[in-house]
């Protein structure tokens, strides 16, 4: 009987200390609270590797511009900027009087530093700084010319540098150099509008605004990041009201959203670009498939196969618009009309391209390889464009892998399909950021080793500083053209992206996947 | 008894090593994970010397034995993400893991104890069906299915218990900062109550079946017959007499318990969002953070043999015809 009166006694103070506050303490009107399914790996700057890193960490480190929801660069701690003739040099003009969080001046030797720093190899950065602003900018060095200028040096001249030097978080020397890597990881001294309070890794973060931030005031007085992984419970603290803004919301879970009354789902167009790769390697011609796809002819008429528009609608709980090419709207050729849904034409091009139907409808058979769980619902989607292409005698033998342990090592050495499917970021701001992907025949990104020479060639005309944005627009057109005519991609979609956002703030999602809340505000 | 122990202690040995060298040959032969450290643009040049840094470029053999070396000295390496000590960051997160697998194991014991006994005695009647049936039903269902409807019912129509999130409690007792832990303990409670059920209904459930048989199987022994036909008030005959010879198939599993209910506590924990040290190794693998695994499965895998251990010398307690040789 004592086990049972202990058993009694045990259920009764855990009632009671469930009832001692029967709701949990919803956010006050100076805080916002942020869901991400993902923690940052830890708070140096130059380590940033994913979007959910990025979006904290932007909020404590400030950049020299800042790249605006429409694609607009903006000054942010640098108010102004600067060419010399072979556009090799960059030189930023620092606002007056802007300090770190600790209270060191930020000066150009500041911003000298932190790009020196961030591509010294001592270092070991693989971030998005040194792994790919820096090799995309062909980044050299930087130098303090002034108490507010800063010179960048890099290798060539493109308009995308402005933005891509944009991406990298400026720190303070001083405060940097006495510190260690692992300091570093743990205790960020920041330049943008929130200081860092607290970091409980997997479980939240904790930001206060920075008064002494001149570019811009922030509108919430605290923002607490939480890390919640599994979709339906982000859903769950969202419509309980404890968080305002949750990111990657399941697009079957958006009707439980808008039905709440305390909050909706907003549905964006990203700008990655979901497409299924041709792969081109030579080591592909030992298959039939492999072979067939070196046909531009074939490449075409496999545009013709797959109906993206019922895809969105169907597998991922939006509209949405198909690509014409791997350019983002507005910066994309409008001369350029996506690709509709022909099946019909799909086989007459392909009889006419040699690969007629046998007696059971089969063409050639191909594979084609995909990572699970990166992408709304990648495992659906590339088993409906399996069957599309199968629809079209196109035999497909479609390979799930694990992402990060089978595809993404394969992907990185090309050596995935001939047909994978995989998405890569994108941009509003320039074209020709989106267009970075396919940089040379064997480039890192360009995993279909697609070689076009007439793009190449057009590619290198664009390296010129006194191109006008006019005549880099017709570059870039002519390209998107070429690419359009012989396509190393099955051009998909733009994935859409889902915020779900309390009716408490007044906060807009972005198309680039970048979760920006200073500008947020409590909804009148 | 010395014996035993020294002898149980290498053994423990052995399988902590061969339990590494398992994890790291899993972990190596998924693929090279250098390309998880390198940006998508990273040219050959800056793949090779990431490799370097990293030391995946030594052969595999050799990279263990440099493990075991150092693992020797208590050292596990820093993780290759966050830069600092694997281990460290491991012992921050276990007190979290800790706090959910022992009341999941509370959850899982004390009520599993009276409800096959309850079973047992009123063998065949509809509660004995209705305390089975739910039995059945406790080990039935996936325990990512359980926490979501918890989350549903229990945290968002109800309001009853915190959605997700975690109060530290055993970080600050194990600090010594016992005001904290006092403060905490009203909230964190109220966190744990249905991650802990999460995990541990399917050992509660389990455990009451156990219990109830071996109930069953000791009511039906001949001294328990001898007990009541002395006129022993049945009370006693089932606490003083039967109970204790049916708790020796309940602590044997009590010592695997501990490791089930840990290898269960991933899915608790990505679902409500506990920082504990499943979602940490989870990640870790999915990074390819080799000493972070390592850190954990070594340590996991220490608590694993120690517990075991501690439920052998149970066994010479609980029955005295037990003898540790």
């Amino acid at each position: 009987m004592k086990l049972f009166r202990l058993l009694l006694a045990l259920v009764a103070i855990l009632a009671v200390s469930a009832a001692i506050s029967a709701q949990a303490p919803m956010p006050d009107d100076n805080t916002l609270v942020i869901a991400q399914s993902v923690d940052i790996d830890g708070w140096e700057p130059s380590e940033v590797n994913s979007r959910p890193e990025a979006n904290m960490i932007n909020h404590v480190f400030a950049t020299l511009y800042e790249i605006t929801e429409t694609g607009v660069l903006e000054p942010n701690l640098a108010s102004g900027i600067s060419y010399s003739e072979d556009g090799k040099e960059i030189t930023f003009t620092m606002h007056e009087g802007l300090t770190c969080h600790d209270g060191e001046p930020l000066t150009a030797e500041d911003v000298a530093y932190t790009f020196n720093r961030a591509g010294d190899d001592a270092n070991g950065f693989t971030g998005n700084t040194a792994g790919f602003v820096f090799d995309s900018a062909g980044f050299i060095r930087a130098e303090a010319v002034s108490e507010l200028d800063v010179t960048i040096f890099v290798e060539r001249f493109q308009s995308v540098n402005h933005g891509l030097l944009s991406e990298v978080f400026i720190h303070c020397k001083d405060s940097y150099e006495a510190m260690s890597l692992e300091e570093a990881a743990q205790t960020p001294i920041g330049s943008g509008p929130y200081k860092f309070v607290e970091w409980v890794p997997d479980s939240h973060t904790l930001m206060e605004k920075f008064e002494n931030f001149l570019p811009r005031e922030a509108g919430f007085d605290r923002l607490v990041w939480r890390v919640i992984p599994e979709a339906s419970t982000r859903v769950a603290e969202l419509i309980a009201g404890n968080v305002d803004v949750i990111s990657n919301v399941v697009p079957d879970q958006a009707d439980a959203v808008n039905m709440s009354g305390v909050a909706e789902v907003q549905a964006v167009q990203g700008t990655r670009r979901m497409y299924v790769g041709l792969n081109q390697r030579e080591q592909y011609n030992d298959s039939e498939g492999g072979r067939a796809i070196k046909d531009t002819a074939v490449r075409v008429a496999l545009q013709y196969a797959v109906d993206v528009p019922t895809i969105c609608a169907t597998l991922l709980g939006t509209e949405c618009e198909r690509m014409s090419s791997m350019v983002n709207p507005p910066n994309d050729n409008p001369n350029l009309e996506p690709y509709p849904y022909d099946p019909m034409k799909a086989g007459e091009l392909l009889d006419a391209a040699g690969y007629p139907a046998d007696d059971n409808g089969e063409r050639f058979h191909i594979v084609f390889q995909a990572g699970s769980g990166r992408y709304l619902n990648d495992a659906n989607v590339v088993q409906a464009i399996s069957q599309y292409l199968t629809d079209v005698g196109v035999i497909v033998d479609l390979q799930m892998m694990d992402w990060s342990s089978e595809f993404v090592p394969a992907l990185r050495q090309h050596n995935v399909g001939p047909l994978y499917f995989v998405g890569t970021g994108g941009g509003t701001w320039n074209a020709q950021y989106d267009m970075a992907d396919i940089s040379t025949p064997t480039g890192a990104t360009n995993y279909t080793e697609w070689s076009n020479p007439e793009w190449f060639a057009l590619r290198e005309t664009l390296a010129d500083p006194s191109l006008t944005a006019e005549e880099t627009q017709d570059i870039v057109n002519a390209m998107l053209e070429v690419m359009y005519n012989d396509p190393p991609w099955l051009f998909l979609y733009f994935q859409p992206d889902f915020y779900g956002v309390s009716n408490r703030v007044d906060w807009q999602a972005r198309r680039d996947e970048k979760v920006i809340v200073y500008k947020a505000q409590l909804a009148m | 008894m010395g014996k035993y122990l020294i002898r149980r202690l290498l053994q423990s040995i052995l399988v902590i090593v061969g339990v590494t060298l398992l994890s790291f040959i899993t972990l190596h032969i998924a693929g090279d994970p250098t390309y998880l450290f390198v940006s998508e643009r990273a040219s050959e040049e800056e793949i090779i010397a990431t490799r370097a840094r990293l030391g995946f470029d030594r052969p595999i053999a050799e990279q263990y034995i440099s493990f075991l070396v150092n693992l020797s000295r208590g050292d596990f390496g820093n993780s290759l993400k966050a830069r600092t000590s694997a281990f460290d960051l491991v012992m921050e997160r276990l007190p979290a893991t800790l706090e959910l697998t022992l009341f999941a194991m509370l959850v899982a014991t004390v009520f599993a104890i009276p409800i096959g006994i309850i079973s047992a005695i009123n063998r065949g009647t509809p509660v004995d069906g209705g305390v089975m049936l739910l039995a059945m039903l406790g080990q039935s269902i996936p325990s990512f299915w359980l926490g979501l409807m918890f989350i549903l019912f229990v945290g968002l129509q109800l309001r009853w218990l915190p959605i997700s999130g975690h109060v530290p409690l055993l970080k600050p007792l194990f600090a010594g900062e016992f005001d904290l832990f006092l403060t905490n303990l009203p909230q964190a409670i109220r966190h744990l109550i249905m991650p802990a059920l999460t995990v541990g209904v399917f050992s509660l459930s389990r455990n009451a079946r156990l219990v109830r048989s071996a109930m069953l199987e000791v009511l039906s022994l001949d001294y328990i017959k001898t007990a009541r036909a002395k006129g022993l008030v049945e009370r006693k005959v089932i606490i003083g007499h039967a109970f204790r010879n049916a708790l020796i198939p309940v602590v044997t599993i009590l010592g695997l318990e501990f490791g089930f209910l840990l290898s269960g506590v991933v899915v608790v924990e990505t679902v409500f969002s506990w920082p504990g040290v499943g979602r940490q190794v989870f990640n870790a693998i999915n990074q390819r953070d080799i000493p972070v695994v390592q850190a954990a499965v070594v340590l996991f895998s220490f608590m694993f043999v120690l517990l075991n251990l501690i439920v052998d010398l149970l066994y010479a307690v609980l029955d005295p015809r037990v003898r540790l040789e």
